[in-house]
């Protein structure tokens, strides 16, 4: 470039065209417009990632290491085979429990992985305990014994789903120590050297030192903390919500308030008709709770 | 310049807390009545429109695999209005870890038609036939429980036009 035209493009030397009066600064504020832009995408993308990769798994390592280890809820079923399975029975043993179902593909992947636990660590104390949520135990007998799967497995419920936090992806799987407690939450197909490495931790601490110690994978799908639900609210009248605060009067109330309403869900159903046959349904669960604490402000 | 970012740091975080959490509802599904009026002893045409949360797929009417939970309209019984005819689209083929070949899976907006049939003594008024969109969700790596979303096709029927004789 001769000096003749980098003298035009800075505006117009001694031979050049003049520009016209406020090009410049319209172009240079075009230009910074577009830097903004982009920056502005490139920040959107680096914070996704950032808090995705980085923040919020260090969140989740902090918050069980500080011993945010809740007692797993008991499980009293009747396993495929006819017998019983009670988790009560497995205090002293580390165990996954597993929630998962035949038509659901990503538990498919997993459960070969967990057959692979179950026959490496089984003498060691360890037990994988199935929990499908099948509709019914018959395509789940077929498929345990396709799989030759060779760990307990029953048929759950949306009771003891409830009572796990609600299962809302399947598979979804628990980590217990042997204190009882749940040390770790997968959701979505974990890969077996994950779950390896959580199982190892445990068998190799002594129950006094699990709380302390233990390291949760930090795998895509780990829990940030673990919510389980409350019993209470599992079996009430309003499934989803506890109504012990109410008295017996109030509950009858409470329950004429909701067969009045409909449930705006799309049900066509009464809000308790709702919560009674789909207890999944958020907007009865929320509807119902704020019916029950205007009755509880109001006192009558 | 200052102000302006601030402003996209701002929004930057918004739309970053917006990200983690879960979605609400993965499958919606909207009628569209080809019309609203219709005579006794004629079919009355509807779209539905699915639309599935991107990152999700649901399965197809008919499931490459027979595990699979399909995708499915059911109508709840209406006389004098019957199900003529429910078309459903043709799946996507996608590969997933889980199976050796690729599944037929609705992703996106997908479009079922339903046609239902009124019977010749259909009587003029308003109809309302409500049904439910069954199906059963999945992203890459995690399944949904089975659930639906209800459907609702309304319409009116009015008197079949006398037929008019020629008088010459």
């Amino acid at each position: 470039m001769d000096l003749n035209e980098s003298e035009s493009a800075a505006g117009g030397g001694a031979t050049g065209q003049p520009e016209p009066a406020g090009a410049a600064p319209r172009k240079a504020s075009r230009g910074k417009l577009l830097i903004g832009a982009v920056l502005a995408v490139a920040l959107v993308a680096g914070l996704y990632l950032v808090n995705r990769y980085w923040i919020a798994p260090a969140l989740r390592t902090q918050a069980m290491s500080n011993g945010d280890h809740p007692e797993a809820p008991p499980i009293s079923l009747t396993d495929i085979e006819g017998k019983k399975l009670d988790l009560a029975d497995y205090k002293g043993k580390v165990v996954v429990l597993d929630f998962w179902a035949t038509w659901c593909g990503p538990c498919r992947i997993e459960i070969p992985g967990l057959i692979e636990l179950q026959n490496k660590y089984a003498n060691r104390g360890f037990s994988v305990i199935g929990i499908s949520m099948d509709d019914e135990s018959g395509s789940v007998v077929e498929f345990y014994k396709e799989f030759k799967m060779n760990y307990p497995v029953a048929v759950g419920n949306q009771g003891v789903g409830e009572l796990y936090g609600g299962i809302f992806g399947l598979p979804t799987t628990f980590l217990i120590g042997r204190d009882g407690r749940i040390y770790a939450k997968h959701t979505g197909a974990t890969g077996v050297d994950v779950m390896e490495d959580e199982v190892q931790q445990l068998l190799a601490m002594s129950p006094d030192t699990e709380k302390t110690s233990f390291k949760p994978a930090l795998a895509a799908g780990t829990s940030t903390k673990i919510e389980l639900g409350d019993p209470a609210a599992i079996d009430s009248e309003v499934p989803g919500v506890n109504l012990a605060k109410l008295t017996a009067a109030q509950k009858e109330s409470l329950k004429k308030q909701l067969t009045e309403q409909h449930c705006p869900c799309g049900c066509n159903f009464t809000l308790l008709k709702c919560r009674q046959v789909d207890r999944a349904c958020r907007t009865s669960l929320k509807l119902a709770q704020e019916q029950m604490d205007k009755i509880l402000k109001s006192g009558v | 310049m200052k102000t302006f970012l601030v402003l996209v740091f701002s929004f930057a975080l918004a739309a970053a807390a917006a990200w983690a959490r879960a979605p609400e509802q993965v499958v919606k599904a909207k009628v569209t009545m080809a019309s609203l009026v219709a005579r006794p002893d004629t079919v009355v045409k509807a779209a539905v429109m699915v639309e599935i949360l991107p990152g999700y797929h649901i399965n197809d009417h008919h499931p490459t695999l027979d595990y699979l939970i399909p995708t499915e309209i059911k109508l709840e019984p209406s006389k004098p209005v019957t199900a003529k005819d429910i078309t459903y689209p043709k799946g996507e083929p996608k590969k997933f870890a889980f199976s050796d070949a690729p599944l037929s899976v609705y992703e996106g907006t997908v479009r079922v038609d339903v046609a239902l049939q009124l019977e010749r003594k259909t009587l003029p008024g308003n109809y309302e036939v409500k049904g439910q969109l069954a199906y059963q969700a999945c992203n890459d790596h995690a399944c949904l429980p089975p659930a639906s979303v209800p459907l609702s096709f309304s319409f009116k029927v009015v008197r079949r036009v006398a037929s008019v004789r020629r008088s010459n």
